[in-house]
């Protein structure tokens, strides 16, 4: 992975980290207004869920260059050797 | 009979709200993988602007925000060649060090002479 491309993969991460946590915060206090007499709990909750995503999506992102897929050459070349042996 | 519909009307009234939330985040793609959040903020900032000088019309608040100035400072950038120049002159210094060890000692000695 390229210096660049990893940079741009860590600015995609601050931003989805900045929304995720904001649109958690918004509906944790949506739910806590509504359903559950003006609790913290329910803010916290989504706020930490926000985050426990952006971090999920982040961790996928960067590990998603060092992961084959189904059809790429290397795949063809195992199964070719394979057959082979 | 009125009594007993009017708390079934309530949470369906907040169930309704809150789906709507929930939806809204999903269909704006806050809740996707980290591309779309990446978007989502893009448009938030791009909207922002707009969004501020209406509401300050709204309130009759007329007067003009001051522009962000644009600043020509690059942190990445500085703390890049920063980080550089550190490492570069810490391999030089061992040899530099010698070499000024070296004038020194020529100096004192032609001080000597």
């Amino acid at each position: 992975m390229s210096e660049k491309e990893l940079g741009k993969k860590w600015d995609r991460c601050l931003a989805d980290g900045a929304i995720k946590l904001g649109t958690g915060l918004g509906l944790g206090i949506v739910f806590s207004v509504l359903f559950f007499k003006r609790h913290t709990w329910p803010i916290s909750l989504g706020s930490g869920a926000g985050l426990g995503m952006a971090y999920a999506n982040c961790q996928n992102d960067l590990r998603s260059h060092y992961i084959l897929h189904r059809g790429d050459k290397v795949g063809l070349c195992m199964e070719k050797m394979n057959k082979m042996l | 009979m009125a009594t007993r519909i009017w708390p079934v009307m309530k949470l369906a009234t907040k169930v309704t709200i809150a789906g709507g939330a929930v939806y809204v985040a999903y269909d704006s793609g806050l809740l996707g993988n980290s591309k779309q959040g990446a978007e989502a903020l893009e448009k938030a900032k791009a909207v922002m602007p707009p969004a501020i000088e209406e509401w300050m019309k709204y309130f009759g608040l007329e007067a003009q925000l001051p522009t962000v100035p644009k600043i020509e400072f690059s942190p990445v950038d500085t703390w890049n060649s920063g980080v550089r120049w550190t490492i570069s002159s810490l391999s030089e210094a061992p040899t530099k060090v010698t070499e000024y060890t070296n004038q020194g000692l020529q100096y004192l000695k032609d001080l000597t002479k």
